[in-house]
C-alpha cells in the first residue's frame, strides 16, 4: 500500500487586482442581490440629501446673515468705531505672523545644527495647510455689502504673510524676543479695541467674545492647572489633598453648573461695591473650570516624563526646582501639547454655554436675530444656525489638524 | 615595595573616599542591604558582580543617595550623608553617575546634555562651560556629536555622552550602574574602552557590571553580593582563578 501525496487540483483562489472602477463597483457594491439593493437605495438617499442640501443653500434667505453680520462677528460694537477691531486684526496677523516664521527658522536652524534635512515652508503649502480658514473667510466677505472689508481683510492676509517672512530673516538675537513682540502686540490689539473711548471685554460679543474668553481662559487657567498638577503630586499631604479635592470637585460638575455658580452664587458671597461684573464672573468660571482639567492635562503629561529622567538630573546636583523647571517640564509641556489643543477646542465651543446667562456671544446672536421684526416667524434659524456652526467647525477642524501635524512632529528629532 | 591585603572589603588601596559602617535598606519588608561595609580608596577601581537582585545597583545607588540607607554610616569625601539636603547636593557634586539607561535628556542637545549641570550647578559661564564639554567630549571621542540630539546617536555614543555629561562636573568618584547591559554588542567596547580609559587615568570608580574582561583589565578589588550582603572580595586574579565562597563558584561558573 502506498501512500500518496495529497494533490492540490486547483491552484489557491488568486485575487484578482481590480481593472477599473467598473470592475470594482460590480466587485464590491453589486455582488449579490441585497447588496445591489443596498446599493441603489443608499445612492438614492445620498442624492436626495444633496439635492436638498444644494437646493437649500441656493433659496435660502441670507438677506438675514448679510444685515446681522457685524452682530456675528463683534456684537453691538458701536458703527463708528469699527477702526478697533480691524486695528486688532492687524495686530494678530502680525503677531501669528512673526511667530509663525521665527518658529520655523528656529526649527530651520536646530536641523541645520544638528545635521538633519529641513524642507522650506512654500506658500503653496500654507494654503494647503490653512485653506478651511481662508474659505471661511472668504465665505463671510461674500455677506459683506460693501467692498471694504475685502479689501480691509486682503490687507491683513498680505500683512500676515510678510510678517511670516520677516519672522523667517529675523537675526537670531531678535528672534530670542519674540514672544515680547507678541505680548507688546496683544496689549495694543486691547487698547486698540478699549482704550480711548473704545469698549471694554466685557461689552464684547458674537465671535469676539468667544474668542476672547477661549484664548483668555486658557492662558490664565494655565499656570493655575500647572499648579494644581504639581500639588496633586507633591509630598505635602495639605497640598496634595487640596489640589486633588479641588480638581475632583470641579470635573465633577459641568460647566453650566459653574458658570451659574458664577453668575448668581458669587454674587451673593462678594459684596456689592468689590463684585466684578457679570461678564468678568462668567470669565473667572471658566478659568476656574479650565485649571482642574489643565491639571489632569498636565499631570498625564508628567507622569510621562521617565523616572530616570529626574534621577540623571538629582544625580548631577541639580536642585529639585531647577530639575522641574529644566528637565521634567520641558519634557512634560511638550507630550501634553496634544491634549491641550484638545482642550482649547472643547472650550471654544463651551463658551457658547454663557449665551445661558443672556451674554450675546455667536450662538446667543444667531438666535436674537431670528426674533428681529424683519425675520420674525420665517424660521429662519437654520439658515443662521448653519452660519454659526460652519465657523465652529472651521475652528475646531482646522486646530485638530495644526494638532495631529504637532503630534507627527514631536516625534521626530527631538525624542 | 609592600603588597596590599585585598581580602577584606573594609580595606582600601589608599586614603578612603567612600566609607560604608554597617549600612542597611529595606524596601519595605525586603531588605535589599544587609550590613554593608566597605571601603573604596582614592583611584581604585571597584566592580560589583553578583547575581540580578542581589543589592548591587541598591549599593551604588545609596552612594549618591538616589536611595537613602536605613541604618549605618555612609561617608563619601568627608561628607555624612544624612537628611541633610545641603551634604546631599555636595555629594551629589562630587559623584558623577551613569545609568544602564543613559537617562540623557532628550529635549536637549549633546552640548547642553553635557553643559547643563556646570552651568547650573557649578555657575561656571556659558563659554567655560562650553569648552569643558567639548574638552570632555573629545575624551569620550564624541566632540563632532554636540550638536545633535541623544535621539539621533546610537546606544554607544549615548552613553558615552552620559558619561561625558558626569565627567564634566570633574567628581572625585564615578558610579556605574551597569553601564553597558542595555547596549547592543557591537557597542560595549566602545563604551568600555573609554572606561578603561578613565581607570588607567587615575578616577575612582565603582563599576556595577557583568563584563569580566573589565574587570580583569581595571580592577583593583571585585566585590561580589549576593542577597544583599557582600560575601566575597577579592583581587581579579584571586577572583577568577581561586574563588573561596560555594555562591560565588556557582555565580561564575554561570557566567564565566
Amino acid at each position: 500500500m502506498t501512500v500518496e501525496a495529497p494533490v492540490f487540483e486547483e491552484a489557491p483562489p488568486q485575487v484578482e487586482p481590480a481593472r477599473g472602477p467598473m470592475d470594482w463597483a460590480r466587485k464590491n457594491l453589486f455582488n449579490n442581490w441585497y447588496n445591489s439593493l443596498l446599493t441603489v437605495a443608499l445612492a438614492a438617499l445620498v442624492v436626495w440629501v444633496l439635492v436638498a442640501l444644494v437646493r437649500g443653500l441656493l433659496s435660502a434667505e441670507y438677506e438675514i446673515i448679510r444685515a446681522n453680520l457685524r452682530l456675528f462677528m463683534i456684537g453691538e460694537f458701536p458703527a463708528d468705531q469699527l477702526w478697533r477691531p480691524w486695528a486688532a486684526t492687524y495686530c494678530f496677523a502680525v503677531i501669528f505672523g512673526v511667530v509663525g516664521g521665527s518658529i520655523a527658522a528656529g526649527a530651520r536652524d536646530r536641523a541645520s545644527e544638528a545635521g538633519l534635512p529641513y524642507v522650506r515652508t512654500t506658500l503653496r503649502q500654507i494654503v494647503i495647510r490653512f485653506w478651511p480658514i481662508l474659505a471661511l473667510i472668504a465665505v463671510i466677505l461674500s455677506f459683506t455689502s460693501t467692498v471694504t472689508p475685502t479689501l480691509l481683510t486682503i490687507g491683513a492676509l498680505v500683512v500676515g504673510l510678510g510678517s511670516y517672512y520677516l519672522g523667517r530673516v529675523l537675526p537670531r538675537a531678535v528672534r530670542r524676543w519674540t514672544w515680547l513682540i507678541a505680548v507688546v502686540l496683544i496689549a495694543a490689539s486691547y487698547i486698540s479695541l478699549a482704550g480711548f473711548g473704545g469698549v471694554g471685554w466685557q461689552g464684547w460679543g458674537g465671535l469676539q467674545l468667544n474668542l476672547f474668553l477661549t484664548f483668555a481662559g486658557l492662558l490664565v487657567a494655565f499656570p493655575f492647572g500647572l499648579l494644581l498638577a504639581m500639588g496633586r503630586r507633591s509630598s505635602l499631604p495639605v497640598i496634595r489633598t487640596i489640589s486633588v479635592g479641588y480638581i475632583e470637585l470641579v470635573r465633577g460638575v459641568p460647566l453650566i453648573t459653574v458658570l451659574i455658580a458664577g453668575a448668581f452664587a458669587i454674587g451673593f458671597i462678594i459684596p456689592r461695591d468689590v463684585r466684578p461684573g457679570f461678564v468678568t464672573r462668567m470669565l473667572i468660571a471658566i478659568i476656574a473650570f479650565e485649571a482642574a482639567y489643565i491639571a489632569e492635562v498636565v499631570r498625564g503629561g508628567l507622569q510621562a516624563v521617565p523616572r530616570g529622567q529626574v534621577e540623571a538630573a538629582q544625580a548631577v546636583g541639580l536642585a529639585p526646582w531647577k530639575t522641574m523647571r529644566l528637565i521634567v517640564l520641558p519634557q512634560a509641556l511638550r507630550a501634553t501639547i496634544p491634549a491641550m489643543v484638545g482642550q482649547f477646542i472643547s472650550l471654544f465651543k463651551d463658551t457658547t454655554l454663557v449665551a445661558v446667562l443672556g451674554i450675546t456671544e455667536l450662538l446667543e446672536a444667531t438666535f436674537v436675530v431670528n426674533s428681529q421684526t424683519a425675520y420674525l416667524g420665517k424660521g429662519l434659524f437654520v439658515v443662521t444656525l448653519s452660519f454659526a456652526a460652519l465657523i465652529f467647525w472651521v475652528g475646531c477642524y482646522t486646530m485638530s489638524r495644526e494638532s495631529r501635524r504637532l503630534e507627527r512632529k514631536l516625534g521626530v528629532g527631538e525624542r | 615595595m609592600t603588597v596590599t591585603d585585598y581580602s577584606d572589603a573594609t580595606r582600601a588601596t589608599g586614603d578612603a573616599i567612600i566609607e560604608l559602617v554597617a549600612v542597611d535598606k529595606f524596601f519595605g519588608n525586603f531588605q535589599a542591604l544587609k550590613d554593608i561595609n566597605m571601603r573604596v580608596g582614592q583611584q581604585e577601581v571597584v566592580v560589583v558582580i553578583g547575581p540580578s537582585g542581589g543589592g548591587k545597583s541598591t549599593l551604588i545607588r545609596c552612594i549618591n543617595r538616589l536611595e537613602k540607607h536605613d541604618a549605618g554610616r555612609l561617608v563619601v569625601d568627608g561628607i555624612e550623608l544624612s537628611d541633610d539636603v545641603r551634604n546631599i547636593q555636595e555629594v551629589r557634586r562630587e559623584t558623577g553617575m551613569v545609568f544602564q539607561q543613559f537617562n540623557l535628556f532628550p529635549h536637549l542637545t549633546v552640548l547642553d546634555n553635557v553643559t547643563l549641570a556646570p552651568r547650573q550647578v557649578r555657575k561656571l559661564p556659558k563659554k567655560d562651560a562650553e569648552a569643558l564639554a567639548m574638552q570632555t567630549l573629545t575624551r569620550v571621542k564624541i566632540p563632532e556629536q554636540a550638536r545633535k540630539y541623544p535621539g539621533q546617536l546610537s546606544g554607544g555614543q549615548q552613553q558615552r555622552v552620559a558619561i561625558a555629561r558626569a565627567l564634566a562636573m570633574q567628581p572625585k568618584v564615578m558610579l556605574f550602574d551597569e553601564p553597558t547591559s542595555a547596549l547592543d554588542p557591537e557597542m560595549i567596547k566602545e563604551v568600555l574602552d573609554v572606561m578603561v580609559e578613565l581607570g588607567r587615568g587615575g578616577m575612582t570608580m565603582v563599576v556595577v557590571t557583568h563584563e569580566m574582561g573589565f574587570a580583569r583589565a581595571v580592577a583593583n578589588r571585585v566585590v561580589f553580593m549576593a542577597e544583599g550582603e557582600i560575601v566575597e572580595v577579592g583581587t581579579p586574579e584571586h577572583f577568577f582563578t581561586d574563588p573561596q565562597e560555594v555562591r560565588t563558584k556557582l555565580f561564575l561558573s554561570q557566567i564565566l
